[in-house]
């Protein structure tokens, strides 16, 4: 597969399209732009909740697009692999690793309001306070415990 | 076919075309942002503020009347204690899948099977932070979901 687009993006690109997405959603729809939401919909649709359907769409979007760039940059992230972890912790000590990471990010945005999307990019945008506070404490909290994680792997991770 | 719909498909492929070319679909990447070491993703994140803030600070003082949902009304929230707690909690789930809720289905759509454990895990943890709270806190759960779904 030729690589039709480089990887990655410029910043200064990739930055501003993203800023674009979150203005055009307030323009057109009145919606606050945020990642998390989506998931919100799974749980909710198996808890019999009603859910807002455009949510998934935009899910859907964002996926398709993820694909694309995939086959486009001739980088497919194929087979049992996620980056250096996998290289340095076995199969079946990365599985209960990543559920528990997992369980973590959605207690927390869920608790927080929103994640890093909703409140890191489009909150930001629309100078929410709290989202500020969010953004800041889950930052520090992010490269405090990663660098924790490096400690404890002897600098393998 | 709600036009809602098509709009946010539209801005999903948009935003998500531009979050996957930077890579934050992939664990490495984000894994080096937070240790310090490729402050690209930060200033991806910057200048996407830096682009959206202005704009729709100029539309909300033009009252800007949306197509779809009526005078633009722009979503702002008070800092809470919840915001520090829950940043906590997900800034270490950050931390250890280094992934944040877009890089997991991202990564799942470029082929990534394992971003299926922590979408699993994020699910659950919704669940599970609302069986909580709703049992802790006398508030009407609907409604509580319903604060939050704004954002």
């Amino acid at each position: 597969m030729p690589h039709v687009l480089s990887l990655p993006l410029p910043w200064f690109v990739a930055g501003p399209l993203m800023g674009l997405s979150v203005v055009g959603m307030y323009a057109v729809t009145n919606k606050h732009l945020g990642i998390s939401g989506s998931f919100v919909q799974f749980a909710d649709a198996a808890r019999g909740r009603p859910i807002e359907s455009w949510r998934l769409w935009f899910l859907g979007g964002i996926m398709l697009s993820a694909a694309l760039v995939a086959i486009l940059a001739g980088y497919p992230q194929t087979g049992l692999r996620y980056g250096v972890l996998t290289h340095v912790l076995p199969l079946n000590a990365v599985i209960p690793f990543l559920f528990v990471g997992g369980i973590l990010i959605g207690v927390g945005a869920r608790w927080a309001g929103a994640c890093t999307s909703g409140h890191g990019i489009t909150g930001c945008s629309t100078r929410s306070i709290g989202s500020m506070t969010a953004v800041m404490t889950f930052m520090v909290t992010a490269v405090a415990a990663t660098f924790v994680i490096r400690a404890i792997s002897g600098g393998a991770l | 076919m709600k036009r809602l719909n098509l709009v946010s498909l539209f801005f999903g492929g948009l935003f998500g075309f531009a979050f996957s070319a930077s890579g934050f679909n992939q664990y490495d990447v984000i894994h080096r942002m937070l240790l310090l070491q490729n402050f690209r993703p930060y200033l991806v994140m910057a200048s996407a503020v830096l682009v959206a803030a202005p704009l729709l600070w100029y539309l909300e003082r033009r009252q800007w009347v949306t197509p779809l949902g009526g005078v633009l009304e722009l979503r702002r929230w008070k800092p809470e204690r919840k915001h520090v707690l829950g940043g906590i909690v997900f800034g270490a789930g950050w931390a250890i899948t280094g992934a944040c809720p877009g890089t997991i289905p991202t990564a799942l759509a470029a082929g990534c099977l394992l971003a299926a454990v922590p979408a699993i895990g994020m699910v659950a943890g919704v669940v599970l932070h609302d069986a909580v709270a709703e049992r802790t806190t006398d508030r009407d759960p609907a409604m509580g979901s319903e604060l939050w779904s704004e954002a």
